[in-house]
């Protein structure tokens, strides 16, 4: 029978090695013991003895070549043996033990947490969060009075009952009458007591809180601030518009909807379709997927289309991957997740970091157009106002039609007046003719 | 009841257990005719002669390794180390012997021995007689640790850890010798893993080890003066540690503060102030506090050493900032 | 002295089963078989089985890292063996332990063990314990020559000899520890002299001659039984392959392959074989047969540990503390 050999485990740590020189010849009768090859690992040169004695029938790896221990190396077989044709060598076995772990141990390290969310948490005591969170209580709203400003146990218990707030009776009163909490009241009574000034003076805060007041901006804010500041004072914008017949892009929409959503689950949106015709009109115009980094132009590899979000506290910029290779069913999921989870503050670094465009929609405000400012470090972003309804001449004759204006800013330090009309005229002709845009991706 | 001192109470234990069981041998430096330094082993070498109650050279690894060998063999040994600085001596017997063997041989072989020591400063001994370095044991898993904290229950949990078949190291305390308490006359077992509540109290839970119990009770006394009510859980066994009652006591003050005389720094309090923040962090009102030996050697001047060691001037302060978060 | 010939024959077969053994799990580590490291016993076969044999069932022994052929010397199964080197559940210790700390209670196998030094306390230990439960008992205690100048060795020969316990310490000195050799780590030659320090005998013997070794431990066994005291008896043997697998070209980073071959020309089990050809105690036919029967056996010991499985994950997490408490 015949016996392999194998390049030998040769110690714990070392995973492959180098035969330097073949002691014997295919051929030549071997003992078992003799030495018939040196390995070299690391700068160690090991002799390797024969693990049976017979002929050594097959090299397999020559010299110099490296490979993985445990790799097959040569046959050696039995005098008179013959080593069929077809003989195979195994593939090298996977060093003891081959089991692999199935299961965690019970120590099994749990996922990390998400990243802190944007705006500045309350400070409160672990138990104090956890009776908030359990009574739907605002912590914003709820003043600390344990050391630096902490925000207790005791606290939250009383903006919970607020009967355990100290308070006067006609303070009571006021509160009541208006409709004003008295939790989150501060009150300058005697030992913290709420007094009727107090409630008066959080009632009129309530009616108007800004005027007169400094609000600190927080992280979102300062964010945008800087970003916006950034993108207006570097790239010098120049600006297009274009009027976009939408009759055919939402009659094709409302054809394709019921059956889109039959087999999707879901209807696609307008939305959808402006961010697939965006990426395929910019694979026309790489320029518009470009970036400028000092003396360099780099054109980004992938299109990735941001949608701006608008939420309460600013604007969110997630951008839907490979909008030109995904199909409207891909893009309308992708849009449905990322912009839920931007509402909820739950977008990860690289889904807000990946756009290479940007599309910027106010159709649902009574705006015909708007400047919008580049989402730095893009060089071209598109603005959409409301679709509207219009009288225009068709060769002398009045007709009525739906159109939306769609404006165009770029980065005139890589992208001239030209092209960028030429982007949105190509764009415009492309959501004009929904059918055979769709159907030549 | 009649009282007796600590040291007495674990005298005897080890009679009666002796006296039950003649497998039952103790070995140690000076524990036969001169009766141990502490007084612990006073009498034993006159009831049960020379051989069972063995005086050994100075020789730690040897004689630990060979309770090691004898537990493996049918007897159930009990080594004393004079103090526990002196375990260093014989580490690679406590840690690499006595508490693998039983899964190193995949179940089969157990080491049914205890090794009794001291830990605690006070008695001007110095860096090398003074240390409380427990928490080391309490790390290794296979190894069993008792940390009786009166006499009461030394006696209890020495009988249970002679009958135990596992191996235990059983920590005493220098400052507790010659405390007294009542300890019942027959023979009694306290089950390991049960922590007692000394004291109940609702405002901050004191887990409390060895002396760091008696002196959190009078820290209570005085806490009650302003107010403040300590509940006093003594764990008696580090491990296994009686996490259910520890965490019960938290949930219900909301306070934790934790007092061990190890080092602050990886010992006993850090561990348990980890099992309270990883198991009971919502219920926690304020942060957990330890007390503790400073991450310092022991040092011999008597005003440094009483600076060192951690007592009522230690706890009030973290009583007090506790009260801060109400 | 007479040797009775049924023990001779016995011998040989034990060296060459532990021959066979470690042959076959140098190749098994080879090809990747067994994880871990492996220590081989190969050329010092005549100690653990000239010692050995003057044991009963119920003697206790300690072993080195090292410890195959004394494990194999005391009448260990080959499978559970086998399988305990392959890390599987139906191994000795349930695949807990592997080379280094085969144990089996049942035949007073009280654990090879992979601290230096380590087994003499233990030994020391089961030898007080026949004491205090007033049996025969003795105990075999191997360990090194690099292991005599651990502080164990000093306070376990100190403490074995004052109290006259049963033990028998063997000290095999192969000349090295790992890679240094004793001429380096000791002043003295003969580790036996330093049975002086502890008023016990101490015997040097030509390890590699099995009717030396078993002269020599029949008497420190009888001397240790009739509740004598203790015995050193040095063995001067030789490993013919590294300290470890993967210690390259047999430790001839630090061995001439000069002495590896000098060595080789004493080959223990080549001696005893021609011994027993000249004296007629066995032919050569019959010493081959031997051979060929223990080959089987290894390789069904090879085969069960093959097709047995590993410990299941959550057997992690077992035999850390014994279960309940005692009577």
């Amino acid at each position: 029978m015949a016996t392999e050999v194998v390049l030998p485990m040769l110690g714990i740590t070392v995973e492959k090695g180098k035969i330097v020189e073949w002691l014997k010849r295919e051929g030549d009768s071997v003992q078992k013991g003799e030495i018939i090859f040196i390995v070299e690992t690391d700068k160690v040169a090991t002799e390797v003895e024969s693990p049976a004695s017979g002929i050594l029938a097959k090299i397999v790896i020559p010299v110099n070549q490296e490979v993985p221990v445990l790799t097959v190396v040569g046959v050696i077989t039995e005098p008179g043996e013959k080593l069929s044709e077809t003989y195979e060598v195994a593939p090298a076995a996977e060093p003891a033990p081959a089991a692999a772990l199935e299961r965690p141990t019970a120590y099994a390290l749990r996922e990390t947490l998400p990243p802190p969310q944007p705006s500045g948490p309350a400070r409160v005591m672990p138990a104090g969060r956890k009776l908030a969170r359990d009574q739907g209580i605002d912590l914003s709203a709820v003043t600390g009075t344990g050391p630096d400003g902490v925000i207790l146990l005791r606290d939250v218990r009383a903006a919970v009952s607020g009967a355990g707030m100290k308070a006067s009776t006609l303070a009571r009163r006021l509160a009541e009458k208006e409709g004003t909490p008295l939790a989150g009241i501060a009150g300058t009574g005697v030992r913290g007591r709420v007094m009727v000034s107090d409630v008066e003076r959080a009632v009129a805060d309530a009616r108007s809180p800004d005027f007169g007041k400094v609000i600190p901006m927080d992280n979102i804010r300062r964010v945008i601030a800087r970003r916006m500041s950034e993108s207006a004072f570097t790239a010098p914008h120049i600006y297009f518009f274009a009027d976009v017949a939408m009759d055919p892009l939402l009659g094709f929409r409302k054809q394709v909807s019921e059956d889109f959503e039959k087999k999707f689950g879901l209807r696609p949106s307008v939305n959808d379709f402006l961010i697939k015709a965006v990426a395929l009109n910019i694979l026309d115009f790489p320029i518009m997927n470009a970036q400028a980094r000092g003396q360099e132009i780099h054109v980004q590899p992938e299109i990735n289309v941001g949608l701006a979000v608008a939420m309460d506290n600013g604007l969110m910029v997630p951008a839907i991957a490979q909008a030109d290779r995904a199909g409207l069913a891909d893009i309308a999921r992708q849009r449905m997740d990322l912009v839920r989870r931007a509402r909820a503050g739950k977008l990860t670094a690289d889904e807000m970091g990946r756009g290479t465009f940007t599309i910027s929609s106010l159709a649902q405000y009574d705006i015909v157009c708007f400047t919008a400012i580049l989402n730095p470090p893009q060089s071209g972003i598109l603005s959409i106002g409301k679709t509207r309804e219009e009288l225009y001449l068709d060769k002398g004759e009045v007709k009525a039609r739906t159109i939306a204006t769609f404006g165009l800013s770029v980065d005139h330090r890589i992208i001239d007046g030209a092209v960028a009309a030429d982007f949105l005229q190509n764009l415009k002709w492309k959501l004009e003719r929904p059918a055979f845009t769709f159907l030549v991706q | 009841m009649r009282e007796l001192t600590y040291a007495q109470a674990i005298n005897e234990a080890l009679r009666q257990c002796m006296r039950r069981d003649e497998r039952v041998v103790l070995l140690g430096e000076d524990v036969g005719v001169y009766g141990g330094v502490f007084q612990v082993s006073a009498g034993l070498q006159d009831e049960f002669g020379p051989d069972r109650v063995m005086d050994t050279p100075i020789s730690e690894a040897g004689f630990v390794g060979g309770c090691v060998g004898a537990a493996l063999t049918g007897m159930r040994p009990v080594v004393e180390i004079m103090f526990i600085d002196f375990t260093t001596v014989c580490m690679d017997m406590i840690i690499n012997q006595m508490a693998k063997m039983h899964y190193m041989f995949g179940g089969r072989g157990k080491v049914p021995m205890v090794l009794r020591t001291n830990i605690g400063a006070g008695r001007g001994a110095a860096a090398q007689h003074s240390q409380s370095f427990h928490s080391l044991f309490m790390h290794i898993p296979g190894l069993y640790v008792a940390a009786p904290s009166t006499p009461y229950d030394a006696k209890g949990l020495m009988i249970e850890a002679i009958r135990n078949d596992n191996p235990v190291i059983f920590v005493e305390h220098k400052k507790l010798y010659v405390e007294k308490g009542p300890v019942p006359e027959e023979e009694y077992a306290i089950p390991f893993g049960k922590a007692d509540i000394k004291r109940r109290g609702a405002d901050i839970t004191v887990v409390a080890t060895l002396a760091m119990v008696t002196r959190s009770l009078r820290a209570a006394e005085e806490a009650e003066k302003e107010g403040v009510g300590l509940e006093i859980v003594d764990p008696r066994t580090l491990t296994p540690l009686d996490k259910e009652t520890i965490l019960e006591s938290v949930k219900k003050t909301g306070r934790l503060l934790v007092a061990d005389e190890g080092h602050k720094t990886a010992g006993v309090a850090a561990e348990i102030a980890a099992i309270a923040a990883e198991e009971a962090i919502e219920y926690l009102k304020a942060p957990v506090m330890r007390v503790c030996s400073p991450d310092t050697p022991v040092p011999f001047s008597p005003p440094l050493e009483q600076a060192y060691i951690p007592d009522v001037k230690d706890i009030m302060p973290a009583v007090k900032r506790l009260m801060e978060y109400a | 002295m007479d040797i009775p010939k049924q023990t001779l024959r016995e011998l040989f077969r034990i060296m060459v089963v532990i021959r066979a053994f470690e042959e076959n799990v140098q190749d098994l580590y080879a090809r990747g078989h067994i994880p871990g490291l492996a220590h081989l016993y190969i050329g010092e076969e005549a100690v653990a089985a000239g010692v050995c044999a003057n044991l009963q069932a119920d003697d206790y022994l300690t072993s080195t890292h090292r410890g195959h052929g004394h494990v194999i010397a005391k009448g260990a199964d080959l499978k559970p063996m086998m399988a305990e080197l392959y890390g599987k559940r139906t191994g000795y210790c349930k695949g807990k332990g592997g080379s280094m700390h085969i144990a089996d209670m049942e035949i007073g196998i009280l654990g090879a063990n992979g601290i230096a030094g380590g087994g003499l306390p233990i030994a020391v230990g089961a030898a007080l314990s026949a004491q205090w439960r007033g049996t025969d008992q003795v105990t075999a205690c191997f360990f090194g020559d690099a292991s005599s100048n651990n502080g164990t060795f000093h306070e376990s020969l100190n403490l074995a000899s004052l109290r006259k316990a049963p033990v028998v310490f063997v000290c095999e000195n192969n000349l090295y520890g790992i890679s240094v050799g004793q001429f380096k780590h000791q002043p003295i030659k003969d580790i036996a002299i330093r049975a002086t320090s502890y008023d016990m005998p101490g015997v040097v013997v030509d390890g590699n001659d099995v009717f030396k070794v078993y002269e020599a431990a029949s008497k420190a066994v009888r001397r240790a039984r009739a509740k004598e005291g203790p015995t050193l008896i040095e063995c001067k043997t030789y490993r013919w392959r590294g300290h470890h697998e993967g210690d390259p070209n047999q430790g001839r980073r630090y061995r001439t392959q000069e002495e590896i071959d000098q060595w080789k020309a004493k080959d223990p089990i080549e001696r005893l074989a021609n011994k027993l050809m000249e004296d007629k105690v066995a032919g050569a036919a019959k010493l081959a047969a031997i051979q060929k029967e223990i080959l089987q056996e290894i390789d069904d010991a090879v085969a069960f540990a093959n097709s047995s499985d590993f410990p299941a994950i959550e057997e992690l997490y077992e035999d850390v503390y014994v279960e309940g408490s005692a009577q």
